[in-house]
């Protein structure tokens, strides 16, 4: 029955070119388009190095961690050099943005950190990035002092200090790393559009998702009605419904990396597995979101197609697909929107693999993603429990 | 006779309408059991419950015996049902969306090869089936609905308005169906508000109007109901009132109206009436054109009991 029912399943599925259109080749033209649109642009931008001041008043001055930082990435002799810095005093700085000679300018100022810009480009993210990456690092230092403190004894306190101050200056030295890698010449705002194309056709496939609930209901369709007085448990109708939506998924996921990859060039990195992984949890949030959307609205089919359609691609938007800053804003002012968007979570995961040798970040948003369809996955399941409806 | 469906004091509300109040009937082995009543009376909703798709307030169904379940699969698996609204799939042949729907039901696939071309011999859809449905006219896909519905040879089928807005070839080639389904054994509940066919297919009917029964029974007992026998319609080209006013008194004449050219007469009761009303027509002169005699419809029962027409 399960076998019989896949394969049916398959069939209406590739016969409906609707569904076709938008989980197979709708992804494919937009990522032509990107490549299209996108790949010029940065090949002029690539490798400029950006302009920027520095206040450099007392507080700047006793900040070690940010002095040596930008010391490094503005070394002319440094290969991965990143910015062309200049100290100034306040007013100079000021004077230098308003004349356009930097993209932004550096005040330190007590409990406050700010960078001014004009303009939200890609050189002024990359500028406000490197600046919350040196800041997020700072703000662990006196997690890692008390850690070690507490760790030690009396006796061995001196040792351990001396351990301690070693452990700290490796991680300023990590986050220099870190800030290189991201800051290399191939740092690319088009990584992101991809990203976020992989996202989008993973959340894309819940709509597969979702016609296999319409499908199975007595509530939500005649043929639905057919399968519920049929001698089928609609437990394992609906499970091999959903197998074989989530097949099609990654099938659609795999035409996706393989003409990225092999006629657009993308580069997604070299860790497969984890690329398999991100992949095979981002259509697992993709078939959730599409679940509880069939089981959630009482609307017809076209509407609730609609309703994924506009909700993943305000994901996409909030997540940088029609440009990076977009995503910068949102983490930046109102995180928890990108903390709750699945598409945020798979462009996250990606960026993080591309960009990261450690894998804290990637592992994150694997078990976001994981806790938001197991999440979603229950809501729906309450609600398929029923045997009976009120109403059909 | 063997019970296939006992139903009691089955009630289903919703909100504050109640849909089915306190209903309670039998259907038996072998008979075509109709549900007659107009749009609205309860028909589906009574299946619906049936078949353990609708909750209900209160009452009991059995099927086959046994108390019927929402994972009542052994009774299940001996039910077909054709659904009102078309339920098919648009991307699947009519060949595959009778396969499909049949493999719900059989596993084996030689058999169920079997049971698909029975299915498409005995609704007609020889020449169709590698259609999809979108290029089959109303009439073949509810013959297509029906295929799909009974393909597993069920013992109980439930027909919910299966002639909706079918053409005649199609209407006649479903109800040849239905009583070949009747005839090979299957016991058959069929829902509808088209009277004739009610007439044509059924062995027992229940008339249903607000969800309550109205009346059961064989055709005939059912008409009976009607407190009329007979009604006598002659084209006549002119009549007077006062001829109108002494047909009127006539024996065992309940009502008699004239809408040129037709005067119709309806006999409350009597035997040969066609006869003494042609000796009296004759008797007084009146020429006349046609003459016929009509034996009560179920639409005079549902009038008489409802006052309103069965289609209203």
């Amino acid at each position: 029955m399960f076998i019989h029912n896949l394969k049916y399943f398959f069939k209406i599925i590739f016969r409906n070119r609707m569904l076709i259109f938008w989980t197979f080749a709708f992804p494919i033209i937009l990522g032509t388009f990107f490549n299209m649109a996108f790949s010029n642009i940065e090949k002029n931008e690539r490798l400029d190095i950006i302009d920027i001041a520095i206040v450099d008043n007392q507080l700047f001055k006793d900040d070690e961690v940010m002095k040596n930082t930008f010391k490094e990435l503005s070394n002319k002799k440094n290969k991965d050099q990143l910015f062309n810095t200049k100290y100034v005093d306040l007013n100079k700085a000021k004077e230098l943005l308003s004349k356009n000679k930097v993209v932004g300018y550096l005040l330190l100022e007590d409990n406050n950190t700010q960078v001014v810009v004009l303009d939200n480009g890609i050189d002024e993210t990359i500028f406000k990035y490197v600046v919350d990456e040196i800041i997020q690092t700072k703000e662990m230092l006196p997690d890692v002092i008390e850690y070690e403190l507490l760790n030690s004894t009396k006796k061995d306190r001196e040792v351990n200090i001396n351990e301690m101050y070693s452990n700290i200056n490796k991680m300023i030295q990590e986050d220099k790393s870190k800030i290189k890698d991201i800051s290399k010449s191939n740092l690319s705002y088009t990584m992101i559009e991809f990203y976020t194309l992989i996202a989008m056709t993973c959340l894309y496939g819940g709509i597969i998702g979702m016609s296999a609930i319409n499908m199975c209901l007595a509530n939500m369709s005649n043929k639905g009605k057919r399968i519920e007085v049929s001698p089928i448990c609609k437990t394992k109708i609906i499970l091999s419904s959903l197998f074989a939506s989530f097949i099609i998924q990654l099938i659609g996921l795999a035409l996706l990396f393989i003409y990225t990859i092999f006629v657009l060039k993308v580069d997604y990195g070299s860790n497969i597995l984890a690329i398999i992984l991100l992949s095979l949890v981002g259509t697992l949030a993709g078939l959730s979101l599409g679940i509880t959307t069939a089981v959630l609205v009482k609307k017809d089919e076209n509407t609730k197609i609609g309703i994924m359609i506009s909700t993943t691609m305000i994901g996409c938007v909030l997540s940088g697909m029609m440009g990076i800053t977009m995503k910068y804003i949102i983490d930046k002012n109102i995180p928890i929107v990108n903390k709750l968007n699945p598409v945020n979570m798979i462009t996250d995961g990606f960026y993080s693999l591309y960009y990261y040798s450690e894998s804290n970040r990637f592992l994150f948003n694997v078990i976001s993603l994981v806790i938001f369809s197991l999440f979603l996955i229950l809501i729906s399941s309450i609600r398929l429990r029923r045997n009976k409806y009120d109403n059909i | 006779m063997k019970k296939i469906i006992e139903v009691k004091n089955l009630t289903k509300q919703y909100k504050e309408l109640k849909a089915i109040d306190n209903l309670s009937f039998d259907v038996v082995e072998g008979e075509i059991f109709g549900l007659l009543g107009p749009n609205g009376s309860g028909k589906s909703t009574t299946i619906n419950c049936i078949l353990q798709l609708l909750s209900f307030e209160s009452g009991s169904i059995k099927v086959f015996g046994k108390e019927m379940m929402p994972d009542s699969y052994d009774i299940k698996q001996k039910i077909g049902v054709v659904f009102q609204e078309v339920a098919v799939f648009d991307e699947l042949t009519v060949y595959e969306n009778i396969d499909y729907f049949c493999g719900l039901y059989i596993k084996d696939k030689k058999l169920r090869k079997e049971y698909v071309q029975y299915a498409i011999d005995l609704v007609g859809l020889n020449d169709f089936v590698k259609f999809q449905p979108k290029k089959l006219s109303g009439g073949l896909l509810r013959r297509l609905n029906i295929a799909c519905g009974i393909a597993h040879k069920p013992k109980l089928i439930i027909l919910d308005e299966p002639t909706v807005a079918v053409d005649p070839q199609s209407r006649n080639n479903i109800l040849e169906g239905i009583k070949k389904l009747r005839d090979d054994g299957a016991t058959i509940i069929y829902t509808t508000h088209y009277m004739e066919e009610v007439e044509i297919l059924c062995d027992r009917i229940m008339i249903l109007d607000k969800g309550k029964i109205l009346a059961s029974g064989k055709i005939d007992e059912l008409k009976q109901l009607a407190n009329i026998e007979e009604k006598i319609t002659v084209e006549v080209n002119d009549i007077t009132k006062e001829q109108l006013s002494k047909m009127s008194k006539l024996k065992n004449v309940e009502d008699v109206s004239f809408n040129q050219p037709n005067l119709v007469v309806t006999y409350k009761k009597g035997n040969n009436n066609i006869v003494k009303f042609m000796d009296y027509l004759n008797k007084e002169k009146i020429t006349y054109t046609k003459i016929f005699s009509e034996r009560p419809t179920l639409n005079d029962v549902f009038l008489e009991l409802t006052g309103k027409d069965l289609r209203d």
